[in-house]
């Protein structure tokens, strides 16, 4: 397997290196790791509680391959993806918001009544507008000053959700939003919602894998690769990166819309800077421009969390920063030794 | 000029001149509107806008040497803030919240011992390894920096009784700024070469102005808090030059591109934010007032001592940057490696240890910008990432890469705030200043003062 091992016989540390990146291995390896982690994890803590996990997980992962579109096919390190998902969460809990809160209304917000499944694509629709608009303005840009306007625009997001009352009532966030819901069938359950979420995964897993191994797809690896070449073979790179964009950021858009119905409650904090610094370094840690590497980071990133839970001596309040701190942990060792990340095929 | 006009079309021009000469009109009407309080807004402008100013700066000097981005940076920033708050924790909640932490000191303390090791050999093995073994060195130098560390503990861990642990400190600092002030002026102003009597009388002088400051101190108690500044400001860039020398020298070695090293240090920050979090919990925190809260009036309106000083401390920082980069010869090393690093190495600098200051220099600034923002308003965890985009805004509107641009966006970008949020809530500043930001990168990408 290993011809260099036998004839030069390197020290233990330099095949550890070789390994890490020259070989798949250690993608199967994590594959197995994690995927192993949340099959334990479902026989020990019971099918109920994997069901809201997995939940969670659909929504980080249809978050997380979208993201990847943008991030590791076409070479433009977004870290502002975070607001088309809040765009997607208000646009759900705006648009189903229900009356029967009126009295705890400390600042009322219009009412608009919609179903479930008619909300979601205005959703969708809206957080698509809104990166026809972003992208735009970003499509000049490129490097390090993309990755700082990516960062104005998730701030310019949150400051939106967090200062706009009369349609988000600002900090206090809207409760009560609405479960699908199809005639007098509620899916209330938490399997049905999971079902729910499965479907849209498979939906945004299918249309990315069709969009990546299509010539379509090969011009956004052709731009990430060297942007002129690709403008030199008569590729408007322009229309090329803003479709992309466009298309990704509408699936986070349907990630929100899912989270919003899902915690039937929406406030600013869960659209934060660092929730998208987050998402990027679960999108680098599960790999660069490859589909199964992001559900992988996002189980990995929602393993962690809950994983912790169960370490006693750790108080609770402080899992997020410890699953943050291994995280950033993970960012500066995978740029050091596999800066494609896991399972990527790209590297930054 | 004619590159930078290339950016932009004929169309373009009209609109960045319409833009302008709307802001400008927009902040004329209001200023004719109400004086008085255009005057104010003028003064929180400049107050913000050193803030921004010292971050731009320290951003500029690393970011134009090494052509990397280091997010490390913010982190610097929210350390300079939560060291005097470390420090002066029992001051700031009268003594209800006491944050002192012997894991906290003792990794402090193994960094400065890393450091420690580190400078004394590259500053004194090639000098001494012919009179001494290669054994004895280690272990001197090895002892050394052990000292060095065990200070730096009882120092964190003494935070009561910081105007008398750092009286050594005081002294060594006062004697060593002495003696290179005074070798520097006789080399500049007599001759090139200064007569040994010379230097024997700089050491006298010296180390009697460090006895006399260190004494003023220790004799009074209300000091701690400027002392803890300059604790926490060396920490930082402590830090800083352990993430370069421990890390950063490898990564490169390897990084493809920028991104990588970007990426890199966006992991170094989630995680030294996330651990400020679970050593100071996530709630906002004050910082006690400096200067015993005073104010001033100056036609009708009112600053405070803090923001005039540090607004004095921005042009302080800039002339002094600007001296160190353009007159001495660290300067001009530090400018060739900015050009090409290869032939820096090349003919015979050490970029490592050159490198290494400049980031130890520029965390300093990002820390001395947290902290008195943190004075200014309060610290929380966040603060980091917050300051480090404004100083990358203003660096970018100033022109990126350029001392001069940083001073002049980070103040511009004060003022553009306040004036920006005049009709609108405050809660809008941060997009106001990424609206300027999208502005500026629209219609002028090389900013108000290229780099050339």
């Amino acid at each position: 397997m290993n011809g260099n091992a036998t004839t030069a016989s390197p020290s233990l540390f330099e095949r550890g290196m070789l390994m890490l990146r020259e070989k798949g291995d250690l993608e199967l390896y994590a594959n197995v790791f994690v995927i192993g982690w949340a099959v334990i994890f479902t026989l020990w803590q019971g099918v109920g509680f994997a069901v809201t996990l997995g939940t969670v997980f659909c929504i980080w992962a249809i978050l997380s391959v979208s993201l990847n579109l943008v991030v590791g096919y076409t070479g433009l390190l977004s870290v502002g993806h975070i607001g088309f998902f809040g765009i997607g969460a208000y646009g759900m809990a705006i648009l189903t918001s229900d009356t029967s809160y009126e009295l705890l209304r400390t600042e009322s917000i219009p009412q608009f009544g919609l179903p479930f499944f008619a909300a979601l694509p205005i959703c969708v629709l809206a957080a698509g507008v809104a990166a026809v608009v972003v992208g735009v303005v970003f499509n000049r840009f490129r490097d390090d000053i993309y990755v700082l306007v990516s960062f104005g625009f998730a701030i310019i997001a949150f400051n939106v959700f967090l200062s706009w009352r009369a349609l988000t009532r600002g900090a206090y966030g809207i409760p009560d939003v609405q479960r699908p819901q199809i005639g007098s069938w509620v899916a209330d359950g938490e399997i049905e919602f999971l079902a729910l979420c499965v479907v849209f995964l498979l939906i945004v897993v299918g249309i990315s894998w069709f969009l990546v191994s299509s010539s379509f797809g090969r011009v956004l690896k052709a731009i990430r690769e060297d942007e002129q070449v690709a403008q030199v073979f008569g590729y408007q790179t322009t229309y090329y990166k803003l479709a992309i964009w466009v298309i990704s950021a509408m699936m986070a858009g349907l990630a929100g819309g899912l989270l919003g119905s899902f915690t039937t409650f929406v406030d600013p904090n869960s659209f934060i800077l660092l929730e998208s610094m987050l998402l990027v370094s679960i999108v680098i840690l599960g790999g660069l421009a490859s589909i199964r590497g992001s559900l992988l980071g996002a189980l990995a990133f929602v393993l962690l969390e809950e994983g912790m839970r169960f370490i006693t001596y750790l108080p609770s309040e402080f899992i997020g920063q410890v699953r943050q701190v291994v995280l950033g942990v993970m960012l500066v060792l995978l740029m050091l030794f596999r800066p494609q990340g896991l399972a990527g095929r790209y590297k930054l | 000029m004619t590159d930078a006009r290339s950016y932009i079309s004929n169309r373009g021009n009209v609109l960045a001149i319409v833009l302008v000469t709307l802001v400008v009109a927009y902040i004329g009407w209001k200023i004719t509107e109400s004086p008085d309080q255009a005057l104010q807004f003028a003064f929180n402008g400049m107050s913000v806008g050193a803030v921004y100013a010292l971050v731009a700066l320290g951003f500029t000097i690393v970011y134009s040497t090494v052509w990397f981005f280091d997010m490390y940076y913010g982190a610097a920033a929210a350390l300079g803030a939560y060291g005097v708050f470390y420090l002066r924790s029992s001051e700031t909640l009268g003594g209800l919240y006491e944050v002192n932490n012997p894991v906290v000191n003792g990794v402090f303390s193994l960094i400065v011992v890393g450091v420690a090791f580190w400078a004394l050999h590259t500053a004194l093995y090639y000098r001494l390894r012919t009179r001494f073994s290669d054994r004895a060195l280690r272990i001197g130098f090895g002892v050394s920096a052990l000292i060095a560390g065990a200070y730096v503990d009882v120092v964190l861990t003494r935070p009561e009784e910081l105007h008398v642990t750092l009286i050594p400190a005081v002294l060594a600092v006062t004697a060593t700024v002495v003696f290179l002030a005074g070798r520097y002026a006789y080399a500049n102003l007599i001759s090139s070469r200064e007569p040994m009597v010379f230097n024997v009388i700089l050491v006298v002088i010296g180390v009697a102005l460090g006895a006399f400051s260190a004494f003023l101190i220790a004799d009074s108690p209300g000091s701690k808090l400027y002392l803890s500044w300059a604790v926490s400001c060396f920490l930082a860039g402590t830090v800083s030059l352990a993430l370069y020398r421990g890390l950063y020298v490898f990564m490169r070695e390897r990084a493809r591109s920028p991104l990588v090293m970007l990426v890199a240090t966006l992991g170094i920050l989630l995680a030294f934010s996330a651990l400020i979090v679970i050593v100071f919990e996530p709630t906002p925190r004050p910082l006690p007032e400096p200067f015993g809260g005073s104010a001033h009036e100056i036609a009708g309106a009112n600053i405070k001592t803090l923001n005039l000083f540090t607004i004095g401390v921005a042009v302080a920082g800039f002339l002094g940057l600007l001296w160190l980069l353009k007159k001495t010869t660290f300067g001009r090393t530090v400018r060739a490696i900015g050009d090409d690093e290869e032939v820096a190495k090349v003919v015979g600098i050490n970029t490592t240890v050159i490198i290494a200051t400049v980031f130890f220099i520029g965390a300093v600034f990002a820390a001395l910008g947290g902290l008195l923002s943190g004075h200014d308003t309060a610290i929380q965890p966040r603060m980091g990432l917050l300051l480090l985009l404004k100083g990358w805004i203003a660096s970018v509107v100033g022109g990126i890469g350029n001392l001069q641009g940083a001073i002049l966006g980070g103040f511009l970008l004060g003022m553009l705030e306040q004036f920006g949020i005049w009709d609108l809530a405050g809660e809008w500043r941060d997009v106001v200043s990424f609206v300027v930001l999208i502005l500026f990168l629209s219609f002028w990408p090389a900013g108000i003062l290229p780099r050339k």
